[in-house]
Parts: structure tokens; C-alpha cells; sequence
């Protein structure tokens, strides 16, 4: 156990835990935000997505020891009442089913506008950004929709 | 030998949902329904609401009126739209509506009969009344929530008249509030002064047929069939939505637990090692989930989880290493000889001889000996797995000898049941009171045949006990209550279910270790590896197919043969009793035969109007814990007889579309009378009648009410309880000539016949009372890779109550479809998975996603819906419809763009998916 400092939506956490534990998990367990979602465990769905100083990772496959290094966004800090374009967009367009998967998507979704600046990105740049974010209910179709009206465009 | 029987017959038989004879419920329903009278405590969440009845209570003052959702929410927006329905009938201010998830209370939301003395003595029996399965929630729940509203609306419009003194036909209900048409003055549904006067009312409320005659009529729908706000999405979008591992009892110290299970069903504990991972920082104990003694989990054993040994520990970081470090020694079991490759081998011997005939017409046989061509071809589908996004977990506390159980599960009373039953000791006595729990009243039951095996059942166990038919009864009864008052189930959201959310074992396993740790909250999380390696499989199935064609290549004849394992196989113990238990399902899964629930999928209701027809079960034994896939047997059904379909036109050289037509002809309406005429025993039909219900007893002599007459109509007419639900070709002609005409398919055909490596493919196919048919559009180039351009799809699900949730499951349910098509496939080798995680058990991803998913809503044609009252053909299921008939109709695009003929899923290896 060790003490780390985690810098999360802006606000500073010191905790006492192992820093080989997967950021995820001190997220959930230990500071008890737990709209980041466990799916996989092993980088493959995308649950689990945060952002490290404004770049999508996975939090399952961060050590808190590196994660302590950045400043850390989670889907409750991209805005502060849910009214991030990504958010706003989701909802107009009805995007989620279970919605399990809905934050990892949007803070994906969140960073890649961050990338284009807020332009409109084309399909292939959303397919490249979002095929590491899996939703069974499928989605898809209405993640890409929803992505180019939060960017202010329309689809492509 | 597992000592308990896990599964009612109600739970899951046609009595789920709306039962069979049960299912009864389309126009009639019970005064004390709507307007349950003492009713038990309402939870804390009501506020000092007022509450209306048991799904609805109204919040004095502020005038929220909260809806109960009874149903769980898995994606498929139910929450949203059986709100809806209710608030529109209740004239309701939708900004003011809320909605609570209920517990698990199955009498609370049970619809009785309108007749008591009648048969049955429930529209919607209590434990069938929260089981969220077979896309049946709207379809049951669609006129009882009309109904509900319409009920209050009534009452809030009587209120108002006392309230001003005026006739109730001079007052009317609008946006939220009554209107005093005389002085055009308003009072609104939350003010105290209505309320007072509405509970007033409510003591002699209205009765069924005053209600009956104030629903609204289509036209002055504002909800249903509009495109309704879903109520969870701002939650969702925000990561405030509560799933099942994100509930914490707030209260100290709750334990993590993370379980290493034996990788073979039915295996067993030898012995642990426990010593490494107690001595990982934050696990605090290391325990069998399963008491000592207890019989193993998996095959045979239903719900009972797989026997396993449990970390538990401060948080899931040190729970998941002290699993890693735990070592285990298994009795792996008879089932350790399983190997899923060398098993598709017996499958297909299976198929290759005659097997029990479940349907025949005509003369099969002599239609092939004078055949002009014989077409014969087998197909073949694995193991699939369901895994949802969210993978199982639930929480659980035991104190003073009760659970509490939080839960993200598709059957809430079933969860509370299978705890209960779970947690009884496995002595003999229990073994047989917990069988009372399929001990029905026979004369309930529509169908002799169903009358009949449940007689045997009610027979022997009265034998066993020592005791009469009402003793019988009497140990059943005092059983449930004894377990509702023991297992308080709340259900969270589900990150998605997909069928494996209908199985509570991971909430056994919660309730398991919270026995053994009272007082502490215990989180049972699984992993993904987990959630692969421990599913409910969609069983492995094998079809063979053959038709005879004349000489201007119609089809004169079609055998279908379908080998495939039921779930039944997996949920009965292998003792005596579980076969006396298996009785109720038609023996499901015994000697390796289907259930009548999985024959109804796509093989008992096929409906291809060809004149000799025979359609056969062949025998399937079972070595795997096999549950059911969102649309489950439909998926090897549909695959099968839809790709065939395909390769008899191009074998007859016609157009696959308009030989698909012509398969269907007009369009047979398979009613009781085509069903009994052509042998098949008892259909299942989803739980829902074939023939309209009329209130009758089973004898078919009209019900006499307290007066001692008969009751009838106003017409004099029997009457009608429940529409007819039949498989009805016509619809299914009409799904086809709709996406025909929206995906421009003759145009295309002809073009493409120019463009190399293009085509098009189609499927229709009936599930869950719904029509739905395919069209997909595709590309294979010379290195094989495909490429899927667009999908097109029709549904005709009678009234589709909210058409964005409609095109949302249509989107979801096709790319459910593709993904298992090119990407699913779970094998097994000495018993065990040999599956992980999403690198080796792929799903659909965003790139390989088509562009465009076209989706259209076919509403069903005046000739249908003259058969319907007013005309209006009832809502039917969405959420499985869209699944199967993606595959075959991806087949036989590939096929038409001149690539090869996949008679087997996954398809990447036939082609390459990027």
C-alpha cells in the first residue's frame, strides 16, 4: 500500500492503496464514482474509458502509480450537469438502450472532438475512434449520428 | 442429483407473462385490479403519495404522479413505454410522470380474472407478472396499462364532479387536471381537495365495462405511437444509472467476492488451498459458495450455481488477485468428456435419420419418390453466448434470517423464488416442498394435454406427501410466502440481459455468501472471463432440410429436421422427481427432445404453404449449461429453413425474393384447427393463444356470475378475452413485399447482375408474434473481405406503441444478428469453454457496423385487422424479432455476390470480416 495523489474532475484525492491496482477500480471501489463501467477488464470493450489529460484511456488497464501522474476526467466530470454536446446529443437522439456502455462511449466520443477541435469528423475517423467502445445492444448507428450533431454537423 | 427443483412451470411456460389459458386478457379485466383495495405497504419512494392502485399513486399538491415499472429495464425501453401507455390513457402531463422501479412482488402486479370460479383464476398469474423474457412485456401489459389509466382517469373525472357539484358528463380530464366544461374552471390531478373526493370515489370504483367504454380511441392516442422520451437517458449519459455492481447498500464494510468456479458443469469442489490468497492485502475470507454437502451446480441443477470456492475481500483490485492466487482441486464430473467439435459429429447423425414428427401434412415421402429435383442441405450453429455489456453481479445481505438482494435481473420473483427455494437445506422434505411449487390446479389449464401431465405431477407428489389435491396446495402456498416474506429482491438496471439475465444463479451465489457472512453486504462481481466461461449457451444445433421441387420448380415438398438441446435438459435434476417436474413442459429436454416453447421457434409455426410438409425434432443430449439468446431457437430455425429457402430458388433458377413469396403463397393462417389437423400436439405460441379466448371455462360453457347467469356481452356474445395471435402468413408476405419494394430490390437485382462481387439477400421469418424481413446489401472482392453496404427491415408487430424504442430495437436486434453470424462461437473441449474474453469471443464493433439500417414499421393490412376489435391488431414483441432472420439473409447475399454458400455460423471462416 502506498499513498497516492489523484487528480479526478478537479478535484485531489489522497488515497492509501496499491499502486498496481487498475485506476478503474480505485475509481469505483475506493473514491466511489462509479458511472465508469467494468466490462472487460483487458482493454478490449471500452467500458471503462476515462480521460487522461484530455486522451481517451482505459482505466482498467491503467495502474493508479502512472494514473496519479495526469489529470483525470471521468463521464461525472465532463460536465457539471450533464451538458457536454456528447450528453445533450445522446439524449436527443434516444443513443442508449441499457446505456452500460454509454459512458465509455461518450468520453471516447468526448476526446475525439476534443481531437478535431469540434469539427465534424467523417465516419471513417468515428469508426477509428470508437471501434475500441463495444455496445451488444448496437447502438452504432445512432453513437455515429449522435457524434456528428454534437459536433454540429450532420451526418455524412 | 440436485436436491431442489428450481423452475415453476408458471415461470417460464405459457402461463409467464400472460399465461396460456392465462393470457387472457386483451378486454376484460377485474375491478379489484384496478382498484386493489387494502392495499399492502407501498415503499418509502411514494412519499405520502396517494396511491391510485399498484402500479400508480399520485404525489398530493406537486401532482407527480409516479408509475410503477414491474418490468426490468434491459435496453429495450420498457420503463419509457409502459409509462407511456398508462399516462396517455390517464390523460397525464408526461413532464410530471415518474417512474420507480418496483421489487419483486409478483401478486402485487398479477392480473386475476374477472370470474372467480372461473378458469383460470388469473389473467397474469403472480409469478409470470415481472419475467421479463420472449419480448412479451408490452404485449402483455399493454391493455391491463390502458386500462389502469383509463380506470383513474374515470375516477379523477368523478372526483371533480363532486368536487363542483356538477353531473360527471359535464367534466373532463385533460393534461393532467379535470376540466368543469359549465365554467370552464379546472382542478388539477394533485390537489388535495380532488384527491379527497377521488379516494371517496375510489371506494365504489368503476366497474370493467365503464372503463372499457372510456379508452380513448386511436386517434386521440397522444403517447402511444408517438416517439416517447426515454426516462433513463439523461441518467445513463451522466453515469448516474444504477446497474447491478454499482449498488452499495451504504452501509460499512461491504465485501467484494470474486469466485473461481469449476470449469466443467456439474463439477464439484475437491479441495482448496487458501493460504496464498488470505494473504493478499484486503481479502478478508476465502469460502465454498456452496454449503457442504450441497449438490454441485450446472447440468441438472438449473439455477444452483456452478460449485466454486469465493475471495472476498475489501474491494474487486484485491478480490481478483486472491482469486489468481487461490488454487483449487475439482471432481470434474461426467461432463469433463464434452467436446463441442466431436459433438457437432452426433448432431449431424442425429439429423441424418428420422426423428420424432412434430408437424406432417400430405405425403412427404411420395412427393420426393416423383420429384423433378431433390434439394438437401445441412446447417449447423454453436454454442453462442449472450454476454451482455454489464457482466453479472448482484449484492446480496442476510440478516435475522432474511436476504436482501439487489439484483440486475430479468425475473425479479424468480430471483426471490430460487433464492428462497436455493436456501432451503437439500434434505428429502425440502427436495419435495419445493417440487409444490409446480403443483397447479389442472382445470386452469386450457388444453387436455396440458391437464393431463399436470394431473400425473399434482398425483404423485400428493402420493409422496401424504397428502390431498388441497393439501397440496396448502404446502405450496405456505411455502411462497414463506420465501416472499424471507427474500426482498430490488432490481437495478441491467446492462443488458439478452436472455442471460433471466438466469439468477450469480444472485445465488450472492445470497450463498451472504448466509455465511451475516450481517455484511456482499457484492458477488463476475469478470468477462467469467461471463464466457459460465454462460446458459445457446443450445448447439444441427438442421437438415430437404424439399422436392416439380418440374416447373415449385416446391412440392420440404422435410425439416432440426437436432438441438433444450434448456429444459439443463434445468430439470436428472432424479425422479425432476422427471416428474419436466412433466408440466411436454418433457423438455428429455431423451434429448425440445420443449414446446423452443418447437415454437421456427419449427412447429413454419410457415411455407408447400402441400406436403413434415417437420421432425431429432434428439439432442446435453453435456453444457444451455439457456437462451435473445431470440433463441429461432436463431438456428431461422437460419436453416431462411438459407434453404434461398438455395431451392437458385436450385429452381428464380429470383430469391419472388421465390420466397411464392413459399409463402397468400398466406396460411396456422389456427388451432391447421394445428391439430397437421398433428402438432399442444403449440406454444410465445404463451399467447392461437384462437381468440372468449370468458369460458376450459369445458367451454359459459361462466355464470354471482347471479347465477351466464356472462355475455352486451351483444348477447360470448365475451372476447384475448385476440387471436396465429401464425399468419399473410403478415409475413406483407414484411417481404415491403422491404422488397423500400430496399428497391428487383432494380437492383437486375444492376447488379452488371457489378461484379454485389448482392442482395433477404429472410423473413416470424418470432415473438412479430414479422420481421430482411434485406442486406453486400460486396465481396477478390481477396474475400466483405462488406456489408446497407439493411433494410420491416416489422409488422401489430401496434408498434413507440416507434423510436421500435427502430431502436430493429437497429439493436440486427446487429445482435450480425455479430453472432460472422463473429459467435463458443467451443468446448473437455467440458470446459475454451472462450475468454472479447478477443477470443468477438462481437460486432462500429466499423464493422453497416452504414444505413433502414427500418420500417408495416402495419397489418385491413384483411388482418378486420379479425381484431376496432380493428386493432395488438402490440407484439420487438425486442427478439429483428435477430434471426439477419443471418440467413447475410448468406444469401454472399451467395448472391458470388461468394460461397455458408451453411454454418461463424462466417468469418468463410469470408473475411475486416
Amino acid at each position: 500500500m502506498s499513498i497516492f495523489q489523484l487528480h479526478v474532475n478537479g478535484r485531489l484525492h489522497t488515497v492509501d492503496i496499491d499502486g498496481n491496482m487498475p485506476l478503474l477500480w480505485a475509481l469505483r471501489d475506493v473514491l466511489g464514482l462509479k458511472g465508469t463501467k467494468f466490462g472487460c477488464g483487458v482493454a478490449q470493450c471500452g467500458a471503462c474509458t476515462v480521460h487522461l489529460n484530455g486522451r481517451a484511456v482505459r482505466s482498467c488497464s491503467i495502474d493508479v502509480g502512472v494514473a496519479c501522474l495526469s489529470e483525470i476526467t471521468t463521464i461525472e466530470g465532463l460536465s457539471p450537469d450533464g451538458s457536454h454536446p456528447c450528453q445533450k446529443a445522446w439524449v436527443e437522439l434516444g443513443v442508449p438502450q441499457c446505456g452500460f456502455c454509454q459512458p465509455g462511449q461518450i468520453m471516447s466520443a468526448a476526446a475525439l472532438l476534443t481531437a478535431t477541435k469540434g469539427a465534424n469528423p467523417t465516419d471513417e475517423q468515428i469508426d477509428n475512434a470508437m471501434r475500441g467502445n463495444i455496445c451488444r445492444c448496437g447502438t452504432y448507428p445512432r453513437i455515429r449520428e449522435a457524434i456528428h450533431k454534437a459536433a454540429g454537423g450532420s451526418s455524412s | 442429483m440436485s436436491g431442489i427443483v428450481k423452475i415453476t412451470r408458471r415461470d417460464f411456460l405459457r402461463h409467464t407473462g400472460v399465461g396460456a389459458g392465462a393470457l387472457v386478457l386483451g378486454c376484460y379485466i377485474s375491478p379489484k385490479g384496478l382498484f386493489a383495495a387494502g392495499l399492502p405497504d407501498l415503499p418509502d419512494l411514494f412519499h405520502n403519495g396517494s396511491p391510485l392502485n399498484n402500479f400508480v399513486a399520485i404525489v398530493p399538491v406537486q401532482g407527480t404522479i409516479i408509475i410503477m415499472a414491474h418490468r426490468s429495464e434491459m435496453g429495450q425501453g420498457i420503463r419509457s413505454s409502459l409509462a407511456a401507455v398508462l399516462a396517455d390513457e390517464l390523460e397525464a402531463d408526461w413532464a410530471k410522470v415518474r417512474v420507480h422501479q418496483a421489487d419483486a412482488d409478483g401478486p402485487r402486479f398479477a392480473i386475476e380474472h374477472p370470474v372467480k370460479g372461473g378458469a383460470p383464476s388469473f389473467l397474469i398469474p403472480d409469478e409470470g407478472s415481472q419475467f421479463a423474457d420472449s419480448s412479451r412485456s408490452m404485449a402483455a401489459y399493454f391493455k391491463p396499462m390502458r386500462l389502469f389509466g383509463a380506470g383513474i382517469r374515470l375516477v379523477m373525472v368523478r372526483a371533480a364532479a363532486r368536487h363542483f357539484g356538477v353531473d360527471p358528463a359535464d367534466c373532463e380530464a385533460q393534461q393532467h387536471k379535470v376540466l368543469n366544461k359549465r365554467n370552464g374552471k379546472s382542478i388539477a390531478y394533485g390537489d388535495p381537495l380532488l384527491l379527497l373526493q377521488a379516494k371517496k370515489v375510489a371506494e365504489h370504483p368503476p366497474t370493467v365495462d365503464e372503463v372499457q367504454a372510456v379508452l380513448k380511441p386511436r386517434g386521440q392516442w397522444r403517447f402511444i405511437g408517438r416517439k416517447m422520451p426515454f426516462v433513463d437517458a439523461q441518467d445513463m449519459v451522466t453515469g448516474k444509472a444504477v446497474y447491478g455492481a454499482d449498488v452499495d447498500p451504504k452501509r460499512h464494510g461491504m465485501l467484494t467476492a470474486m469466485i473461481v468456479r469449476c470449469p466443467v458443469a456439474n463439477g464439484a469442489v475437491k479441495s482448496f488451498d487458501p493460504t496464498a490468497a488470505l494473504a493478499v492485502p484486503g481479502v478478508k475470507s476465502v469460502v465454498e459458495v456452496l454449503p457442504k454437502g450441497f449438490p454441485g451446480g450446472g447440468v441438472g441443477a438449473g439455477f444452483i450455481p456452478h460449485a466454486g470456492v469465493a475471495v472476498l475481500a475489501e474491494n474487486t483490485w484485491a478480490a481478483l488477485q486472491g482469486r489468481r492466487a487461490l488454487k483449487v482441486e475439482w471432481n470434474l464430473g461426467s461432463n469433463a468428456t464434452y467436446d463441442s467439435k466431436a459433438y457437432r459429429g452426433e448432431l449431424e447423425a442425429s439429423t441424418n435419420v428420422a426423428g420424432k414428427t412434430l408437424r406432417s401434412k400430405g405425403d412427404v415421402d411420395g412427393a420426393f419418390g416423383g420429384a423433378s429435383k431433390v434439394v438437401e442441405r445441412d446447417y449447423y450453429v454453436p454454442h453462442l453466448a449472450q454476454a451482455p455489456m454489464e457482466p453479472p453481479a448482484a449484492v446480496a445481505l442476510y440478516e435475522n434470517g432474511h436476504w436482501e438482494i439487489w439484483s440486475p435481473t430479468q425475473g425479479p420473483e424468480l430471483t426471490q423464488h430460487y433464492v428462497g427455494l436455493a436456501m432451503m437445506e437439500p434434505t428429502p422434505a425440502n427436495q419435495l416442498r419445493g417440487l409444490t411449487w409446480q403443483a397447479a390446479d389442472p382445470s386452469e389449464l386450457p388444453k387436455e394435454s396440458e391437464r393431463t401431465l399436470q394431473r400425473l405431477f399434482n398425483e404423485e407428489l400428493e402420493k409422496l406427501l401424504g397428502v390431498d389435491q388441497a393439501g397440496l396446495f396448502k404446502i405450496r402456498d405456505d411455502l411462497k410466502k414463506e420465501i416472499r416474506d424471507k427474500v426482498k429482491v430490488h432490481v437495478t438496471l441491467l446492462g443488458g440481459g439478452f436472455g442471460r439475465k433471466s438466469k439468477p444463479d450469480y444472485a445465488l451465489e450472492a445470497a450463498f455468501l451472504a448466509r455465511q457472512h451475516p450481517g455484511v453486504p456482499i457484492r458477488v462481481q463476475w469478470t468477462r472471463e467469467d461471463d464466457i466461461k459460465f454462460s446458459y449457451y445457446n443450445a448447439v444445433s444441427h438442421q437438415h432440410l430437404k424439399a422436392a421441387l416439380g418440374g416447373d420448380g415449385k416446391a412440392t415438398a420440404l422435410l425439416q429436421r432440426s437436432a438441438f438441446t433444450s434448456f429444459f435438459a439443463t434445468l430439470f435434476p436428472g432424479n425422479e422427481l425432476g422427471q416428474l417436474a419436466r412433466a408440466a413442459y411436454h418433457n423438455g429436454g428429455k431423451d434429448g427432445y425440445g420443449s414446446g416453447i423452443e418447437r415454437a421457434h421456427g419449427l412447429e409455426d413454419m410457415l411455407f404453404d408447400v402441400p406436403n410438409v413434415r417437420i421432425e425434432n431429432c434428439p439432442a443430449q446435453n453435456h453444457i449449461r444451455v439457456g437462451w439468446m435473445r431470440s433463441v431457437a429461432n436463431i438456428y430455425h431461422a437460419f436453416g429453413m431462411c438459407s434453404f429457402a434461398d438455395e431451392v430458388a437458385i436450385a429452381a433458377g428464380r429470383d430469391s425474393k419472388d421465390y420466397l413469396l411464392e413459399l409463402i403463397g397468400k398466406g396460411v393462417v396456422l389456427d388451432e384447427k391447421a394445428f391439430q389437423d397437421q398433428g402438432v400436439e399442444c403449440f406454444d405460441n410465445n404463451g399467447f393463444p392461437v384462437d381468440p379466448v372468449f370468458l369460458q371455462g376450459p369445458d367451454g360453457k359459459p361462466v355464470l356470475g354471482p347471479d347465477g347467469k351466464p356472462i355475455v356481452g352486451p351483444d348477447g356474445k360470448p365475451i372476447l378475452i384475448m385476440p387471436p395471435y396465429p401464425p399468419d402468413g399473410r403478415r409475413l408476405r406483407a414484411v417481404v413485399e415491403r422491404v422488397a419494394k423500400e430496399s428497391g430490390w428487383d432494380e437492383k437485382v437486375k444492376s447488379y447482375k452488371g457489378i461484379k462481387g454485389r448482392g442482395l439477400g433477404i429472410a423473413a421469418h416470424r418470432s415473438f408474434l412479430s414479422y420481421v424481413a430482411v434485406v442486406i446489401d453486400v460486396s465481396l472482392n477478390e481477396a474475400n473481405e466483405l462488406t456489408i453496404h446497407d439493411i433494410y427491415a420491416a416489422i409488422d408487430c401489430g401496434i408498434a406503441v413507440n416507434p423510436d424504442r421500435v427502430n431502436a430495437q430493429m437497429q439493436g436486434g440486427i446487429i445482435y444478428g450480425l455479430s453472432y453470424a460472422l463473429l459467435g462461437e463458443i467451443t468446448v473441449k473437455n467440458g470446459a469453454v475454451e472462450q475468454n474474453n472479447f478477443d477470443d469471443y468477438p462481437v460486432l464493433r462500429i466499423h464493422q457496423t453497416p452504414k444505413n439500417i433502414f427500418t420500417y414499421v408495416e402495419d397489418p393490412s385491413a384483411e388482418v385487422a378486420s379479425g381484431y376489435p376496432g380493428g386493432d391488431v395488438p402490440p407484439t414483441g420487438v425486442g427478439e424479432p429483428p435477430t434471426p432472420a439477419v443471418a440467413p439473409a447475410l448468406a444469401n447475399a454472399i451467395v448472391a455476390a458470388g461468394g460461397p454458400r455458408i451453411r454454418e455460423i461463424p462466417f468469418w471462416k468463410s469470408v473475411k470480416v475486416l
